[in-house]
């Protein structure tokens, strides 16, 4: 086998590079959970993880001080998410971490 | 005769402007009104090309031959009002313009250019900042905190330059130091797993690699290496640090940081020191 091809192997196999970050939060329309993703899917994707998890901090820091819980525009179940819509680790933890999590 | 003379240059002269001073104004007013309707175009083609997102040295380009062609309309339509001929306007611009194009080819391979243009980010000396706008004399580059710099071209001729546009690519290294007591092959693992795993570290030039760069005295220096896009490279960076300092936080792999043993006898016991006995005096 190549070097090359052993590469490649060695690329899809060990360890997971994705390619774009998403913040995954959902919030109440009309009485009902809606799933959104910032920034959208239809715009191009965070680089970053960790700016993605600043992100979603943030957007929990700011629910919370500013909205009581299930009311419209709270934002709960928010973490980050691969390109594929996967969730990824914390990167400060290393585990799976959701701020302001809620049983929906 | 001579006092009569001078009086008949005079009297000449005074009947010239009498006839002739009216044109002359008109001409001054068109050449003033002109430019200044020169500056707004020049400030409002600005502002219009700025929203197409075009490059700054296109805008500059661009803005440049308008104002000269304008200008020389205006030129052009004064000399016209004083009454010369436009054939002879027309000729005069042309060989003008001829004359322009044939110095700047012949002698712009001479001229020595300044190794950035517009809008590249650039090092001089201890200055690093983004250029603005280049004159004649000097380049106007603003710096990351805010400062407008005016740095005259003959230090940036004569003075080691850094543009960081001329590659797409920047290495950014990550050199961590561990204890001696930590596990290498753990640390560099894991160092290698953070920058593979970042979307922005790219696998040309060259793979995200890590060494084991030297047994220092406080620390094994451990040195990652990875290749990103210039435009990436600083947040890149510094999130890679950050990323690196919590995850072996996480793995249990202490970064050494310098410290000294400093070892405290009591009594009147000393070491002995290449067999001499001491005492305490």
């Amino acid at each position: 086998m190549k070097v090359s091809e052993a590469l490649k192997v060695i690329d899809d196999g060990w360890v997971k590079k994705p390619k774009g970050f998403r913040v995954h939060f959902q919030k109440q329309e009309n009485s009902e959970w809606v799933t959104e993703y910032s920034p959208g899917e239809q715009e191009n994707a965070l680089d970053s993880d960790v700016v993605a998890w600043r992100l979603a901090w943030k957007l929990a820091e700011a629910s919370n001080s500013n909205t009581p819980d299930n009311a419209d525009g709270a934002f709960v179940n928010i973490y980050v998410v691969d390109d594929s819509g996967n969730p990824i680790k914390y990167y400060a933890s290393n585990q799976f971490e959701v701020f302001n999590r809620r049983d929906i | 005769m001579e006092v009569t003379g001078t009086f008949e240059k005079y009297k000449e002269m005074g009947d010239l402007i009498a006839s002739q001073g009216q044109t002359f104004v008109i001409a001054l007013v068109i050449l003033v009104v002109g430019l200044i309707v020169i500056k707004q175009v020049y400030k409002l083609l600005r502002l219009l090309l700025e929203r197409f997102a075009l490059k700054q040295q296109t805008i500059s380009t661009v803005n440049n031959i308008v104002c000269i062609i304008l200008l020389v309309l205006i030129v052009a339509t004064a000399l016209e009002h004083l009454g010369m001929n436009t054939l002879v306007i027309r000729r005069v611009i042309f060989l003008v313009s001829l004359a322009v194009i044939g110095i700047i080819a012949i002698f712009r391979p001479l001229i020595p250019t300044l190794p950035f243009k517009v809008g590249n980010t650039v090092k001089v000396g201890d200055l690093l900042g983004k250029i603005e706008a280049t004159t004649l004399l000097n380049t106007r580059m603003r710096t990351f905190d805010g400062r407008t710099v005016f740095i005259p071209n003959s230090k940036i001729v004569n003075d080691f330059v850094i543009n960081y546009h001329f590659t797409k690519t920047r290495r950014i290294k990550v050199d961590v130091g561990i204890r001696y007591d930590q596990d290498i092959l753990k640390a560099k693992q894991i160092l290698e797993t953070i920058m593979i795993e970042d979307p922005r570290v790219l696998l040309k030039p060259a793979r995200p690699m890590v060494y084991v760069l030297s047994m220092a005295d406080n620390c094994i220096m451990l040195g990652g290496r990875c290749w990103v896009n210039n435009l990436k490279y600083w947040t890149t960076r510094c999130e890679l640090i950050e990323k690196t300092k919590l995850r072996f936080d996480q793995e249990g792999i202490t970064i050494a940081f310098p410290q000294l043993d400093v070892h405290h006898y009591h009594g009147d016991a000393l070491p002995e020191f290449h067999g001499e006995k001491t005492q305490r005096s």
